[in-house]
């Protein structure tokens, strides 16, 4: 089963509250964290709690989640590998 | 005694976010926070002409973070439950992160609730004492309308600021015993926008 | 800069009040500082999913047989009642109007939110006290003080923010006498939400320790009675400093290099008149996660040198009491300072790499505590530094 980028980036966006800033313009492979998008660790556990609200995927541990919020293409992966059936 | 200048003033309503843009941030803040960068901004002033460490923040904020606490606790049984981001903002010192971080102001802090009407004062014995060279005060309140509600106090949304410099040229001069600085909070928590 | 030979009346501590996760009363304190005790336990009403930790640092009932719901009042309110009584000869000779308050808290009487949203009965006073500037206006009332009255809330900080301005009313000739006052109770509001940034210690938090990863929510109510130092004992601690800043850096977590917490230092040691060999002991913000601690340790180092104080942290004894860390903690170094004693860090374990060596485990007899630095840092990048010293 795959996951839209459009519709993971319009969630990111969504639940980060990012501004100015659209799904067409978020690359697949850019990174989320440091340059790129520029998020923070606040902006990580907020993806956690995004995670298992429009996924049912629940991160237990954050260090569980850093390789999978690299960039959006990992993020993907990760909600298609965990998401609940 | 030191000569100390208000060099700016405004006042913004929540109706003046509807086209600030203050960073790809912004969005994530709460709204006092919000507020209070946008009154800051429109103050137009220079902080490169300034030591950094020697600027003080001075914030009142009327019903401390009430606004936010409501919204963050409203969430306890949401799907993935509270929200990290909401709870950074459960504070009305907040807007001083979020102030200090956009201008990179590293001087000292100070926040009171309910202080409106000391702040400017405050503000002044800061530069008096030769803690700071200059102050920007923010005063603001935002009680949505769950917290009205709550704490049965009229809605409301909105932020004054000023900066307070010693020396420095503006209209105004702040005189050693300024019987007009409750004029001047008025200014802070009124509408009457300078210059 | 601060010219600290400019004529200020020097400020002195007439008295102290505290109920804390050790007990009712400054004894208890002083008891658990000598037994190097930690108050953390395990509390029921925090074993749910919502809350990452279920240890805490939990104050005794002080209305005994019914739960209250104004915790803060109660909490404040019987600080007060104690440093009031300590202090009672100064306040009996300062007109009331020449006695104000301050009071420091994070999130004032946060309960009556719960209880609202949760439909279960809230009293008016209750509700009332959601308001931190409220709740400083009643407790002024209660206690007499009819001079200034202001409500510090700058995140941790804001315990020693709240000294500083008792300090600066007294010195600007504002009132005589100030009652300063920190409380933060325990709440499903605060521990839910510390949760929910992952930093809380599952086992209880452990400051300096090589295995800290995170703090401990605690709650206390704390009092200190300034006035000038010819009003006070002789003999009684003065507050001869202090400084805060900003690390203008992130808002959660503190600037790695420790640079803002040196810069409050430095302005602290200046407004004191000291130089930093003159510290005698340092007692840390110390909240055991993983960042706090290694932005303490640079920061002492970064002003230090290879020369750190003796230094310790309390948090393993009280937890993370919030609005009241700055008073509560500061009260600690007030008792150190009258018994000569250097407190431990309860719940060390073995100290982590890049803390200085300087840390005291166990509390020991100091030969000089002549001046004492208290820090605290606090979310959105704040930094505060107290140095105190003896009349």
């Amino acid at each position: 089963m795959t996951l839209s980028p459009i519709e993971l980036k319009t969630k990111i966006i969504d639940s980060l509250k990012l501004q100015d800033i659209t799904p067409a313009q978020i690359d697949d492979d850019a990174p989320l964290f440091g340059a790129g998008l520029g998020l923070d660790s606040i902006d990580a556990l907020e993806l956690v709690v995004m995670l298992e609200k429009e996924y049912g995927i629940v991160v237990k541990d954050i260090e569980e989640g850093r390789p999978a919020f690299k960039s959006v293409r990992t993020l993907a992966e990760f909600i298609v590998a965990k998401r609940p059936a | 005694m030191d000569k100390l200048t208000v060099t700016a003033a405004s006042r913004v309503t929540a109706a003046d976010l509807a086209t600030a843009r203050l960073g790809s941030r912004f969005g994530r803040m709460d709204l006092f926070s919000q507020l209070a960068l946008l009154a800051v901004e429109s103050l137009g002033i220079n902080f490169d002409s300034l030591a950094r460490d020697r600027v003080a923040i001075c914030l009142a904020a009327a019903t401390s973070s009430l606004a936010t606490d409501v919204e963050f606790w409203k969430g306890r049984d949401a799907a993935g439950g509270l929200s990290p981001t909401l709870f950074t903002y459960t504070l009305p010192s907040a807007a001083i992160g979020e102030l200090a971080i956009r201008h990179r102001l590293t001087g000292p802090n100070l926040c009171l609730v309910g202080g409106d009407a000391l702040l400017l004062a405050e503000a002044a014995d800061l530069i008096r004492r030769g803690e700071a060279d200059a102050c920007v005060c923010v005063s603001g309140d935002v009680v949505s309308a769950a917290l009205a509600e709550l704490i049965r106090v009229p809605a409301t949304a909105g932020a004054s600021a000023l900066f307070l410099q010693r020396g420095g040229e503006g209209p105004h001069v702040l005189r050693e015993n300024d019987r007009d600085i409750a004029s001047w909070c008025a200014v802070i928590s009124g509408a009457k926008n300078l210059g | 800069m601060c010219d600290p030979a400019a004529n200020l009346p020097v400020v002195a501590v007439a008295g102290c009040g505290a109920v804390t996760a050790v007990g009712e009363g400054v004894g208890a304190l002083r008891a658990a500082m000598r037994a190097n005790a930690s108050g953390l336990r395990a509390c029921e009403r925090f074993r749910h999913p919502r809350f990452q930790s279920s240890v805490v640092g939990a104050a005794p009932a002080t209305t005994s047989g019914v739960e209250s719901d104004d915790p803060a009042f109660e909490l404040a309110h019987a600080a007060l009642h104690e440093a009031a009584g300590e202090a009672r000869e100064v306040l009996s000779a300062t007109l009331p109007t020449r006695l104000g308050l301050v009071l420091s808290t994070t999130k004032a009487n946060i309960e009556a939110l719960e209880r609202l949203a949760d439909g279960r009965p809230c009293s008016d006073a209750a509700r009332r006290h959601l308001q931190p500037d409220l709740l400083a206006a009643d407790l002024a009332a209660l206690h007499g003080a009819r001079g200034p009255v202001q409500c510090v809330s700058v995140a941790c900080t804001s315990g020693l923010v709240a000294l500083q301005q008792g300090a600066k009313l007294i010195q600007r000739g504002a009132a005589d006498a100030v009652l300063v006052v920190g409380v933060d109770h325990l709440s499903a509001f605060v521990v839910g939400g510390f949760s929910s940034l992952k930093a809380l210690d599952p086992v209880g938090c452990r400051p300096f320790d090589r295995d800290r990863c995170g703090l401990s929510p605690g709650e206390a109510g704390a009092a200190m009675v300034l006035a000038r130092a010819e009003l006070a004992p002789r003999g009684a601690v003065t507050l001869r400093g202090w400084g805060t800043s900003n690390d203008a850096n992130h808002m959660t977590g503190p600037s790695r290099d420790g640079s803002g917490l040196a810069q409050a230092i430095r302005a602290a040691l200046g407004a004191a008149g000291l130089r930093p060999e003159e510290i005698d002991y340092v007692n840390a913000h110390g909240t055991g996660t993983p960042y706090n601690d290694a932005m303490e340790s640079a920061a002492l180092r970064g002003v230090f040198g290879e020369a750190c104080p003796p230094f310790s942290g309390a948090k393993g004894m009280l937890g993370h009491t919030l609005g009241a860390a700055g008073i509560v903690e500061t009260i600690l170094c007030v008792l150190a300072m009258r018994e000569r004693l250097l407190p431990g860090t309860p719940r060390l374990g073995a100290s982590a790499d890049g803390v200085p060596a300087s840390l005291v485990r166990e509390p020991r007899a100091a030969e000089r505590l002549d001046h004492v630095l208290k820090l605290s840092t606090g979310f959105g990048g704040c930094n505060g530094a107290l140095i105190l010293g003896h009349g």
